[in-house]
């Protein structure tokens, strides 16, 4: 009886890891699928193992060179001294 | 072995198994595997090895994925965890046994 025990035991953990198995394959495969589906030119996102790209495959910009539009003042503000344009910017125009 | 005698295994294996789900113990079989695998990162790796068939054979069709994954997958699971949960099947297993006897 103990050997039918030992074998049943197996089987029935055998039956619940293909359980999961199926579980975890069918909804990877019908994620994969919708994204090919509605993405028919989908690429994954850019990996790069030295951590040099971004996840476009695309090398970091140099924030200086960046440019916002500061709409108080209507003029092109360098996008590192941002933060500290409006600090003036603001309280110039409050002033005012 | 006979008919008779594998028939008497098959309708033994039905039976146990009806009387686990009938008990609870099934499912909290069920969860604390469940559990296990979770917390040992064995869902995130069948994840991922499912992730590089699909990609690998450019193909999204259920039974021939599973047929790639389902072997390693079924390898990568910690012997710790296997053979615990399989002492806890027993466990539960003996209980019917006993109590039939
Ligand atoms: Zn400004």
């Amino acid at each position: 009886m103990s050997a039918t025990i030992n074998s049943v035991s197996k089987e029935i953990y055998n039956n619940i890891i293909t359980t999961v198995i199926q579980d975890i394959v069918s909804r990877e495969v019908v994620e994969q699928k919708q994204i090919k589906s509605r993405h028919p030119d989908y690429k994954p996102y850019h990996y790069d193992s030295t951590g040099t790209l971004d996840i476009l495959g695309v090398p970091k910009i140099q924030e200086s060179s960046q440019y916002f539009h500061c709409n108080n003042c209507d003029r092109d503000v360098s996008a590192n001294r941002f933060a500290a344009h409006l600090q003036r910017c603001l309280n110039s125009r409050s002033r005012n | 072995m006979t008919t008779d005698a594998n028939n008497n295994l098959v309708n033994l294996k039905a039976q146990i198994q009806q009387y686990l789900v009938e008990s609870g113990n099934y499912e909290k079989i069920s969860n604390d595997l469940n559990k296990r695998l979770l917390a040992e990162g064995w869902m995130e790796s069948v994840k991922k090895l499912t992730l590089d068939e699909i990609n690998v054979n450019d193909s999204t069709k259920f039974p021939q994925i599973l047929k790639n994954v389902e072997p390693e997958a079924i390898n990568m699971v910690s012997d710790t965890t296997k053979n615990e949960v399989i002492e806890q099947i027993k466990f539960f297993l003996n209980e019917v046994f006993n109590t039939e006897q």
